[in-house]
């Protein structure tokens, strides 16, 4: 696939996913939705990636879906409402059923839909320039999927005070550190540099336990209650 | 709306913002029968008036709360036996989550928090506190089992720092400061008497948002603290869903293109939604273990 919205790309062992939507700052219209729901089932395919980074062009990391042009494509729009209605998206790593580990370089404003590629990151690092938002229930919006995976992995007030806050405050990038929403903040101009480093640390593992401990542990998000997983269940079936 | 005239809580309205303020100063705010029953009436009042968008929770005095009146059930022969059927059918009602309230609830902790004080920050959605707030947990320290309370906070803030507060019990409180690093408030107020205006900055930026779009946020998000993360995903999707063609989703990119205030649609308190203890909406029970 070529891409328009997205550029793809590999630096050593590690995977780019680019957002480059950035004069509409990054947000995701139909081509870009199609675009996604090919990349990361690329890049998890290329035996050449080891990780994934995702980021943003521009100033804006991701700011959700560009209902100005959803609104002229009634099609897409109407298949993204049911893909919503029945928890079938296909945005994330995570509802692509990635298996390698995914790095969310969070370059600038990371606003509304945008928080889906936090919430379902392994790990997220930041600008010191990016900032946290959720309008969503400004605009007469719910939230719902991306805050809910971050009350899993986040302490739960910073979320309920973000969503409810809608566009009237920003979680800044320091404030999401200390809250551990993300692990690093660091110059703007030496984001991509730092994540391509931490990618290349963790490429140093090798790729099947990688894998076998992202399952294990985005497990622990669910809720298995009184059945415990089997030894197969997290470490999978064994292969001949 | 006229608001009941209670003995132990304060209930007003500023703008579109519910202030329900304990009003036992002399004894810390604590919680005697009369207060536990009040808490209802008040939560209620507040959630049944469509003027207010937002609940404020504080306290009179130095302490915010300190838990259950210890000098009442000491004295009254009656004791802790009194809330034994209530507890045992779980069957509460002091606080907004027990009631059912889907309005934004802001707990404004003014000083000590104490004990049972905890529910209302567990249960809370925001928490903020004055600089000279502490946090801790006696329960321990007169005989008393700690859980309810202390469950609810483990769910949404570290653990360690929970189980830490529990054991402890009384010899040791939890500055507001620590409290904000945690993540288990998320402002701290200074100077500590500008507590109340900041309570209600905070809740006047929330009351610009859709009441409906923020009523099933918050039970799309509790959801998280109910189930696994799919599930709740799958039930927050009952909520998402159900807000479609509400005139709210018309309304709000409207006054946005329009730069102006949004004219949201008053919440109703029967608006639909998934009881919070009724299980998972649209979750099919028959794959749990």
């Amino acid at each position: 696939m070529l891409y328009e919205t997205l550029r793809v790309e590999r630096r050593g062992p590690v995977g780019w996913l680019i957002f480059d939507r950035p004069e509409h700052g990054n947000a995701m219209d139909a081509r870009m939705m199609a675009e996604l729901e090919d990349a990361w089932p690329a890049l998890d395919d290329d035996p050449d990636v080891r990780v994934i980074v995702n980021t943003g062009s521009g100033r804006a990391f991701q700011t959700g879906l560009d209902m100005v042009q959803l609104s002229k494509d009634p099609e897409t729009l109407r298949e993204q409402s049911r893909r919503t209605k029945h928890f079938t998206l296909k945005l994330t790593a995570w509802h692509n059923d990635v298996e390698k580990p995914v790095i969310a370089a969070v370059n600038g404003v990371c606003a509304g839909g945008g928080l889906h590629f936090v919430a379902d990151a392994d790990i997220v690092v930041a600008a010191d320039s990016a900032a946290f938002l959720d309008p969503h229930v400004s605009v007469g919006q719910v939230s719902a999927y991306e805050t809910i995976a971050l009350v899993k992995k986040s302490p739960m007030e910073a979320i309920l005070r973000m969503a409810f806050t809608g566009a009237h405050e920003r979680l800044s990038a320091a404030r999401a550190h200390q809250l551990g929403i993300c692990s690093q903040v660091v110059p703007a101009d030496a984001l991509r540099e730092t994540a391509q480093q931490l990618g290349e640390t963790i490429a140093e593992q090798p790729s099947d336990h990688l894998a076998t401990i992202k399952r294990a542990l985005w497990g622990a998000l669910e809720d298995h209650r009184s059945e415990p997983p089997t030894p197969e269940s997290v470490i999978g079936e064994p292969t001949s | 709306m006229k608001y009941p005239e209670l003995e132990t809580l304060k209930l007003e309205r500023v703008g579109p913002v519910g202030w329900l303020i304990n009003n036992r100063p002399e004894q810390l705010n604590a919680m005697n029968a009369l207060m536990r029953d009040e808490f209802e009436i008040a939560w209620r009042t507040l959630d049944a008036d469509p003027d207010v968008r937002v609940i404020v929770h504080t306290g009179e005095g130095r302490a915010f709360q300190t838990g259950v009146d210890v000098s009442e059930l000491a004295t009254d022969g009656v004791g802790m036996e009194r809330y034994r059927e209530s507890v045992e059918a779980w069957d509460l009602h002091f606080t907004a989550w027990q009631n059912d309230v889907w309005k934004p609830v802001i707990t404004a902790v003014n000083g000590i928090c104490a004990g049972g004080a905890l529910h209302w920050v567990a249960e809370a959605d925001i928490v903020i506190a004055a600089g000279d707030a502490t946090f801790f947990d006696p329960h321990v320290s007169v005989g008393q089992v700690v859980s309810i309370e202390a469950i609810a906070l483990m769910k949404r803030m570290p653990v360690e720092a929970v189980m830490r507060m529990a054991f402890v019990g009384r010899y040791e409180r939890m500055p507001a400061q620590r409290a904000y690093e945690l993540g288990m408030i998320s402002e701290v107020v200074d100077p500590p008497e500008r507590l109340r205006e900041a309570a209600q900055e905070l809740a006047e930026k929330i009351a610009k948002n859709s009441p409906a779009a923020m009523a099933a946020t918050k039970r799309a998000l509790w959801g998280a603290l109910e189930h696994g993360l799919t599930d709740a995903c799958r039930a927050g999707a009952k909520e998402l869903v159900g807000m479609w063609g509400h005139p709210d989703q018309e309304e709000g990119p409207r006054a946005f293109a329009e730069k102006r205030e949004a004219n949201w649609k008053p919440l109703s308190r029967d608006a639909g939604g998934a009881d919070r203890r009724g299980g998972a909406a649209g979750v099919d029970q028959s794959t749990d273990g």
